[in-house]
């Protein structure tokens, strides 16, 4: 069971204890957020290397930032949240500006033997889907469905209304569902 | 309870997905009481949203790589270290070392400013230079 502080902060404890150096708070901490901080990047980048890279350096921020939380704020998992988009909307500023200096080679798009076997595979089409969504709408359907956070929390972390959250969602999912229709037939 | 027609709760499942259980809380009540007004619509309108959550759900959450975890592990403030006995011990007899050293001082200053010399008086005056220590015979100082 987790601590619950007057906070409502269910990691307020935990985060205390890693500040002071407790090596088995620091092994509890990353056991509950490296795979959601993991698993943010990976919705997020869509590159499991990088996805790694991003979520071993919102550690060292944690570590870093750990000795001084001040309880009372935002939770620090909100927080891990918002230092990891950070370093992922860093990465993807710069992979555009890579295209844009090297623009990519036409994809062929014409038939080939392994694109039926593909087509098959539910997880590389759902994964192709959210890719090609853009950027805040991956970002709103991320945070909502695979991160599960309240639409409340998540509208804060984006710096946008409740109401810009829901209309980010409605047109995330629409183009997943048309992405995806096949899949459902 | 929010007020809520077929239309909100379209828009609700469009942007949340299937389960009421993750929709908006301050509206979940009326959602609720939506689904046991207008069942059949309602409940179409959720499996519709269900089928891609379910869609969705196949991507399942990357596990960390040994790797992985042993860097971020290893990036982890120092462990504290218990204050044993033997650090203890050692902090004391640094401590007993350097009082007895202090009072040693005390003897010998002392002792000097009880025994005139030669060298006292010919006012020699230390002043710091850098690091250096110069001695400078009087007179020759300056500010």
């Amino acid at each position: 069971m987790r601590d619950l502080t007057l906070s409502g902060d269910p990691d307020e404890a935990l985060v205390a204890r890693v500040g002071r150096g407790d090596h088995a708070a620091v092994q509890t901490l990353v056991a509950r957020k490296l795979p959601r901080m993991l698993q943010l990047a990976q919705r997020m980048l869509n590159d499991a290397a990088e996805a790694e890279d991003v979520a071993q350096e919102v550690f060292v921020r944690a570590w870093k930032q750990a000795p001084n939380w001040k309880p009372g704020g935002a939770r620090f998992d909100t927080w891990l949240h918002r230092v990891a988009l950070n370093l992922c909307y860093d990465r993807l500023r710069r992979r555009r500006e890579q295209t844009m200096a090297e623009p990519p080679e036409q994809v062929d798009t014409g038939p080939a033997p392994d694109r039926g076997l593909l087509a098959r595979d539910t997880g590389v089409r759902v994964t192709a889907a959210l890719g090609a969504l853009p950027d805040r709408q991956r970002e709103a359907v991320v945070l909502c469905h695979y991160q599960d956070l309240g639409n409340i929390e998540a509208a804060s972390l984006m710096g946008v209304s409740v109401e810009a959250l829901e209309s980010l969602l409605s047109r995330g999912r629409r183009a997943l569902r048309a992405a995806l229709a096949d899949l459902r037939e | 309870m929010s007020a809520m027609d077929a239309q909100r709760f379209e828009t609700l499942a469009e942007a949340h997905g299937g389960l009421i259980t993750r929709w908006p809380a301050a509206e979940q009540d009326a959602a609720y009481a939506w689904l046991a007004e207008a069942p059949e619509a309602a409940q179409a309108v959720l499996s519709q949203a269900l089928a891609l959550d379910e869609a969705l759900d196949v991507l399942r959450p990357p596990s960390p790589s040994t790797a992985l975890r042993d860097a971020v592990l290893a990036a982890a403030p120092a462990p504290a270290r218990p204050r044993t006995l033997a650090r203890w011990l050692t902090g004391a007899g640094i401590g007993a070392a350097l009082a007895a050293a202090s009072a040693a001082g005390v003897v010998v200053g002392v002792q000097v400013a009880q025994a005139p010399t030669e060298a006292s008086s010919e006012a020699a005056v230390a002043v710091a230079v850098e690091d250096d220590w110069i001695l400078l015979p009087d007179g020759e100082n300056q500010s």
